[in-house]
């Protein structure tokens, strides 16, 4: 089984968000591999460790210097990368462009029976990219997998909607996005990290045609903070929510 | 070229409400641009249109695709069968609730129609501009797109889930035969299984009671249970609660859970961490219960009251059950 596995990465909890100037103060921010994407990588290899064969590949559109983050990625089990170097910035739609370019490059003509995606980045969280790669690719999708069995004829793939669960069956060669839930991804150990040194790590030259379909023009901080209204007891802040405010 | 058309959700044959308030509210004054451009609708899947008028503002069209292929959300059969009606509506704008299917069904159809998606946009956004602005970096900044193409999708965020009035218009529903092909290569929804659906979900929900690691044990949550369901509101968690197995992710509510945006949120326990924050930012009012005084949560707090959930919480069921019954 031949499993593409798509990741990126965004802010650690720690790093300090700062707009100077419209744009996004890089010297405080530590990068890390996007939560969702744990997930999405861990059930990948989980399958190929099931099945006892196949491979785990990692795609990523990226800077050209994730080179060291990816060697991270590839300590959770993957067996190689491939890099898709940008610079610039793009929108959702040129990065699952990308990512498509370098999937079909990779596997050739044949497509990998299986990709798996973060449902989301934690940093723009536009819950865009995974769908429009599968799109693009041709093959079926699934969008924030909180279950998935094998069947004989694919998957069953089971997701959150508002109140309820959707329940999917789908057939290979598909794209699962995945939710937090799916897993629990497993620690790192020092010989994965040691093995990963000499994993390949493949740099793929896309190229984009044409402008995004999305710029972003600004950025800008939000003050969060209000002056709390500390009230004596339960009786006040019923009377507030009910009389002054007409919430309830 | 203009005209917005709006898809109009439907489960179990009824128009959801979330597309209910964005269509109203695409009608009201404020969206002023909308005003100049004619609004129709698109209902896919069998759904009763009697009475649509009582709920609708305005005066429209509303395309309706009554196949039974379409009853659970199809990817394939949706993105084909939307895709042909917003060609053949020549319309600029096609324009979602922002839901767990449009979040599916949206980018299909940008990359499909070659279109912009503007997507989560809060409100009020500039559709006639083709602009949106949402919150990114766990709610600490904003950030402004700007489409560059002529035609446009939206997924627009619900705002305090209150209900929006509705005007008075004539509605016109016009039949379509099922315009999807080949399907073969897609995956098919086979089920729908609806949960307590005497709650709202929490991300819909106009109240939400939610509970952190200051709650204690997954017991004490049945407190915050009976007060949502007194103030007709849901439960939500932090992810702290979450990840000790006392809640279901399915109520997180934070960077790696749901974005809520209730009239009022209610947060009991919770020391209010930026990635919680990152999913209450849509929050009318927001009110705390805490025993740490200097809690971050009483940075963001319209309202607090400092003491011990598990003796605050019972005294103000006891206070809500004296109101609703003079109610």
């Amino acid at each position: 089984m031949k499993i593409a596995v798509t990741v990126c990465f965004v802010p650690d909890t720690a790093s300090v968000i700062d707009i100077v100037d419209g744009a996004l103060d890089h010297s405080r921010l530590n990068l890390v591999m996007n939560p969702y994407d744990e997930y999405a990588l861990e059930e990948a290899v989980r399958i190929r460790e099931r099945h006892g064969k196949g491979s785990v590949t990692v795609f990523s559109a990226a800077p050209a210097s994730s080179t060291e983050l990816l060697r991270k990625v590839l300590a959770r089990g993957a067996d190689g990368a491939v890099l898709v170097p940008v610079e610039d910035a793009i929108d959702p739609c040129q990065t699952a462009m990308l990512l498509s370019q370098a999937v079909s490059g990779f596997y050739g003509d044949v497509l990998p029976d299986l990709v798996f995606s973060g449902k989301k980045s934690t940093d723009f969280q536009s819950e865009q990219v995974p769908v429009m790669l599968a799109e693009l690719l041709g093959i079926a999708s699934v969008s924030g997998v909180t279950a998935l069995k094998e069947t004989a004829e694919g998957f069953d793939a089971e997701r959150e909607i508002e109140n309820g669960i959707e329940c999917s069956s789908v057939k290979l060669p598909a794209l699962f996005s995945v939710e937090k839930g799916l897993n629990t991804p497993r620690n790192v150990s020092i010989r994965a990290v040691m093995e990963a040194r000499k994993k390949p790590i493949e740099i793929f030259p896309a190229g984009l045609e044409g402008k995004p379909h999305v710029r972003l023009i600004g950025l800008e901080p939000v003050a969060r903070k209000k002056q709390c209204r500390f009230v004596r007891d339960e009786k006040e802040l019923l009377g507030v929510l009910s009389d002054e405010l007409h919430l309830l | 070229m203009s005209g917005i058309l709006v898809f109009l959700e439907q489960r179990d044959g009824m128009v959801r409400q979330a597309s209910i308030d964005l269509w109203n509210r695409l009608q009201e004054p404020a969206a002023a641009d909308a005003e100049r451009q004619p609004l129709s609708g698109i209902i896919a899947g069998p759904a009763s249109t009697v009475g649509i008028e009582t709920v609708l503002s305005g005066s429209c069209t509303i395309y309706h695709v009554s196949s039974d292929l379409l009853g659970l959300y199809q990817p394939e059969q949706y993105t084909q069968t939307v895709a042909e009606l917003f060609e053949r509506s020549g319309c600029s704008s096609l324009v979602f609730a922002d839901t767990a299917l449009s979040r599916d069904l949206a980018p299909r159809l940008s990359v499909r129609l070659g279109d912009s998606l503007l997507s989560g946009c809060s409100w009020p956004s500039a559709i006639g501009a083709g602009t949106c602005s949402r919150s990114v970096y766990s709610g600490s900044v904003v950030a402004s797109f700007a489409a560059e193409t002529g035609r446009r999708i939206y997924t627009i965020s619900s705002q305090g889930s209150s209900a929006v009035p509705r005007k008075e218009g004539a509605i016109v529903i016009i039949p379509v035969d099922d315009l999807s092909g080949d399907t073969t290569r897609a995956s098919a929804v086979v089920q729908m299984i609806a949960m307590t659906a005497a709650r709202p979900d929490v991300s819909e929900a106009g109240i939400v009671v939610a509970g952190g690691r200051g709650m204690g044990s997954a017991e004490a949550f049945a407190m915050l249970d009976e007060l949502a369901g007194l103030l007709g509101g849901a439960v939500g968690a932090s992810r702290a609660v979450v990840d000790q197995g006392w809640r279901p992710h399915s109520e997180q509510i934070g960077q790696t859970g749901k974005t809520v945006a209730p009239r009022l949120y209610l947060a009991c326990g919770i020391s209010g961490s930026v990635q919680h924050l990152a999913g209450t930012g849509g929050a009318g009012t927001l009110a705390a219960i805490n025993s740490d005084r200097h809690a971050p949560i009483y940075d963001v707090a319209d309202f607090g009251i400092v003491g011990d959930v598990h003796t605050v919480i019972p005294k103000l069921i006891k206070e809500v059950r004296e109101f609703l019954k003079k109610k």
